[in-house]
């Protein structure tokens, strides 16, 4: 099969080493890795290439995330981040922003994305943000949670209520008004530069607005959402992977009672379902990206299916893993430590479990006769 | 789906919207009934007709055109897509 990025695997492979223990304990990514990767279209390779991007698919990006995700899911969430923006961008930006943005974000600048606050999550309703006119500026005030890569931004893309519908504001992190706060000791992609974020009376030009505003917020959050939840799929599929090979590496090579941990039958039960975890996940994944590759209508519902399934897989996966290596990955760092806190995370964010099985269900009964 | 883009009328539009969201929703719709405010569709499914309508009438939607109103009824697409289609040829992504 051929793929686009798969040179590219080794160009990161190198860059990335075996560092990711370290960013892990110390919560934080070296900056120039980050504009390294930007500057090479890597962070948000599905960017066409008429605006600077790689014109990667859905696959061919899909398997590069799952493989950045296999190595580092704190790094693959910076990916995930400014994909979200790239893909918002591209769809609700006007002529002239996607030609100015997509440029900058494929040539070093990074992104972040703020949809939760604290008052709202899945309840998009109770939504507090707003994104006013005023003059040819706009003025934006409000809270918002959890923030992945604030800490290396030098742009927020801020969802709002404001005139007589949503916006979208892409916001310099150096803007006055803009408080940046980081998210102390987060539980898993410890090293993604979390933060919540404080808007008070920040003032940007109309042409930071995407499309003007006056968006609908649903559609605004389902096509930012729906991006991200590809990502997080594939990221969760590389999860899998280097639980897979670090449970069976162990497996091959500790021995217990005088022989291999592999000869016992209740490892070996873990390692076949590591391994069906591993290909039921890519499976699902590899059909959603088909179905964007495609323009697929449904191709919405088909990311909510794949994160679901592929974050319910890397959670248990990665309990399988730390389970079978013992003290051997009980350490924070250690790859299957690490899969067993990120993993967690991905059945929360992006769609929390519950919230997609609703999605799914609305789905089963809409399709029904 | 995709065959006679070029004899595109409001009325072709209008039956094949219909048809699609009949067949996508199983309930028939009268042209100016909105969709969205009758709940018959959700988010997800606006997601949908952006889809459907760029793949079925080779148009882009994007930017301000991506406006909630202009997805609210079989009448409002259908002037969506013809005047996308009207506008300058091709998408301008190209």
């Amino acid at each position: 099969m051929p793929e686009q990025l798969a040179d590219e695997h080794a160009f990161v492979g190198e860059l990335v080493g075996d560092r990711p223990d370290a960013w892990d304990r110390s919560g934080e990514l070296p900056a120039d890795l980050l504009h390294k990767l930007g500057a090479r279209g890597l962070l948000c390779a599905e960017v066409p290439a008429s605006y600077g991007g790689l014109g990667a698919s859905s696959r061919d990006n899909g398997e590069f995330t799952a493989y950045v995700g296999s190595l580092c899911s704190s790094l693959r969430s910076i990916m995930t981040s400014q994909g979200i923006v790239a893909h918002t961008i591209q769809r609700f930006g006007d002529r002239s922003q996607r030609r100015q943005f997509l440029a900058e974000l494929t040539s070093g600048k990074l992104a972040g994305v703020g949809f939760s606050e604290p008052a709202a999550g899945s309840d998009l309703s109770a939504m507090q943000t707003r994104i006013q006119p005023e003059g040819d500026t706009f003025v934006v005030n409000g809270e918002k949670k959890w923030l992945t890569g604030s800490r290396y931004a030098d742009f927020l893309l801020i969802l709002g209520l404001g005139g007589d519908g949503a916006a979208a504001a892409l916001i310099p992190t150096d803007t006055p008004g803009l408080h940046i706060d980081l998210v102390a000791d987060p539980m898993g992609c410890r090293a993604a530069g979390h933060a919540n974020v404080r808007l008070d009376d920040v003032r940007i030009p109309a042409a930071n607005v995407l499309g003007g505003g006056g968006q609908s917020l649903p559609m605004l959050f389902t096509t930012a959402l729906s991006y991200g939840r590809m990502s997080i799929a594939w990221g969760c599929v590389g999860i899998i992977r280097a639980c897979l090979n670090a449970a069976a590496a162990h497996a091959k090579s500790r021995e217990q009672g005088g022989v291999l941990l592999s000869e016992h039958q209740l490892v070996r039960r873990h390692l076949a379902e590591l391994l069906i975890a591993e290909q039921s996940s890519t499976r699902v994944c590899e059909h959603a990206s088909q179905a964007w590759d495609s323009a697929s209508p449904d191709m919405a519902v088909q990311a909510v299916l794949a994160k679901h399934v592929s974050a319910g897989h890397a959670a248990r996966s990665a309990a399988t893993a730390v389970q079978l290596l013992g003290s051997a990955g009980a350490q924070d760092g250690h790859v299957v430590a690490r899969a067993y806190r990120d993993a967690k995370l991905m059945e929360l964010i992006e769609g929390s479990n519950e919230i997609c099985q609703l999605i799914l269900a609305e789905h089963a009964l809409s399709i029904s006769g | 789906m995709t065959a006679e883009l070029s004899s595109l009328t409001a009325e072709s539009i209008q039956k094949e919207l219909l048809g699609f969201l009949g067949e996508r929703i199983k309930t028939d719709v009268e042209p100016d009934q909105d969709l969205f405010s009758s709940g018959l569709v959700s988010s997800m499914f606006a997601m949908q007709l952006v889809v459907h309508l760029e793949e079925a009438y080779d148009i882009a939607i994007v930017g301000p055109d991506l406006k909630f109103d202009n997805f609210r009824t079989v009448e409002t697409m259908t002037s969506l897509v013809l005047r996308l289609r009207d506008a300058s040829g091709p998408a301008d992504d190209a």
